[in-house]
């Protein structure tokens, strides 16, 4: 299916936000270095960059299927 | 002579009469069910009606699986049965064997089959129901182009957010060519690649929202790969569609809200990851400088200096203690004294010669204290308060005291 693989190439919204929840709950544990923490911080800076990139600003006008498959505007 | 007969008699007799009736044996009757009454014993009590009049019914508890429904007042059926003499009432009334709908109840019972079919399919099973993502970008919508539904649809995902692209189906949704209608928009939709894909329509009769209890319709629904909300009718309407779907939503406006993320509570998400970040890491600093600070402190205390310094302080502090400790030593003497004079004055003895006592004293100016000290003739002296007088001894002797 077409869908799948376009997921494993680009992470999704909700994949960068679990992995974001990660980060943020490595860095509320106490074991955690400074070192590593800056790492983290960087790590899910970067995630939440890509998220931003991954949602699409654009507004779209709704778009209709005719009768030959093709797109119209509505 | 005309004969006499128990009531007993004659109603056995005219029982015989419809027993031996075939076709009341087994009859079919139309009509609405009235004063229905489900007895706690199981059998179901009714009246069945129609413009020109009544007739009473039964259904025994044995009978209860010929009826595949809630009876109800109102509904329009078919009673199979027989038709027989209650002696004791003296009354006929309908034995019912099975209960059908007509008319939409007809169609109520294809629904119900198809719905008992589909499920021992497994098409209902919530394993092949897909997650709908929460973030799409595409949403599909397979309804009529005019009417509330698809403007429902429309407004709320736009509301929530304007960055989602819309792509509609126009689909007949009533009548004969609804159900193929459907199945090519969710073709079509297939092909598209939406994240996610509404079906539905707006609410109606039983009729209008047919199509969506098609097996093909449903069969479309259950095949697709795209996660497939139902919005079909009200929230009342239950179709076979909406037990296939992924997800059913009560009316259109609900499936919209569920398609389609809002746009504000993503950005707010985004922004709390972000402070949240920001927050621990700067936390985490926050913490590091201060047990640093904590560090230095402890270092600087234990530092060369600091211990001179220390020291320096105890000394001055002894110092400080020592003379204290002299100042009162010191004190405690000057006080004594200051005793002892006030004792001594009292003492004194120019304070007794101030009382009319005397002392002698001999030429040298020794004090007497025994007549041992003189001899007859010695010159002496008497101390007085203003000054001294002199004598000679002339006798002594010896007093004892």
């Amino acid at each position: 299916m077409k869908k799948t693989t376009q997921q494993d190439e680009e992470l999704s919204l909700e994949q960068a936000f679990e992995q974001i929840e990660e980060v943020i709950s490595h860095l509320e544990s106490e074991e955690i270095t400074l070192e590593q923490s800056f790492q983290e911080y960087n790590k899910g800076m970067q995630l939440l960059k890509r998220c931003n990139e991954t949602i699409d600003k654009v507004e779209k006008k709704v778009l209709f299927i005719n009768e030959n498959g093709g797109l119209n505007e509505f | 002579m005309r004969n006499v007969y128990t009531v007993a008699q004659v109603n056995a007799y005219i029982k015989n009469m419809f027993t031996q009736d075939y076709m009341l044996q087994s009859v079919m009757v139309r009509g609405e069910v009235s004063n229905c009454k489900y007895h706690s014993s199981g059998h179901i009590y009714f009246t069945l009606k129609d413009a020109k009049g009544t007739i009473a019914c039964v259904m025994f508890a044995s009978n209860r699986k010929g009826l595949g429904f809630q009876l109800a007042e109102g509904q329009q059926v078919v009673v199979d049965g027989s038709i027989d003499v209650y002696e004791r009432d003296g009354k006929y009334q309908l034995y019912a064997r099975e209960i059908t709908r007509d008319g939409a109840g007809a169609l109520y019972e294809r629904y119900e089959r198809l719905k008992r079919e589909l499920e021992e399919r497994g098409m209902f099973a919530p394993e092949y129901k897909r997650p709908i993502p929460k973030y799409s970008k595409t949403l599909g919508v397979v309804t009529a182009a005019t009417g509330a539904a698809v403007r429902d649809i429309i407004n709320i995902a736009r509301r929530r957010n304007p960055y989602v692209q819309i792509i509609l189906y126009p689909a007949i949704v009533q009548g004969e060519a609804a159900a193929p209608s459907i199945v090519n928009g969710i073709r079509a939709m297939e092909r598209i690649g939406v994240d996610v894909l509404i079906v539905g329509r707006g609410g109606g009769s039983i009729e209008d929202l047919w199509a969506f209890n098609e097996e093909i319709v449903a069969q479309a629904v259950f095949d697709c790969p795209i996660p497939v909300i139902s919005a079909v009718g009200h929230e009342t309407d239950f179709t076979i569609t909406d037990f296939v779907a992924d997800l059913r939503a009560p009316t259109p406006s609900a499936a919209a809200e569920l398609a389609v993320c809002d746009w504000k509570q993503l950005q707010e998400k985004m922004a709390g990851y972000a402070s949240d970040l920001q927050g621990l890491c700067l936390h985490r600093i926050e913490r590091q400088r201060g047990r640093a600070e904590q560090l230095a402190t402890r270092l600087r205390y234990l530092s060369p200096v600091n211990v001179i310094r220390t020291k320096k302080t105890q000394a001055l502090l002894l110092e400080e203690h020592l003379q204290n400790a002299m100042e009162k030593c010191l004190d405690t003497s000057r006080h004594r004294l200051a005793l002892y004079v006030e004792k001594l004055k009292g003492l004194s003895p120019l304070d007794k010669l101030n009382q009319g006592y005397a002392y002698a004293a001999d030429s040298t100016g020794a004090t007497l204290t025994s007549v041992d000290q003189v001899s007859v003739g010695d010159s002496f002296s008497v101390c007085l308060r203003d000054g001294r007088i002199s004598g000679k001894v002339t006798g002594r002797e010896h007093q004892n005291r």
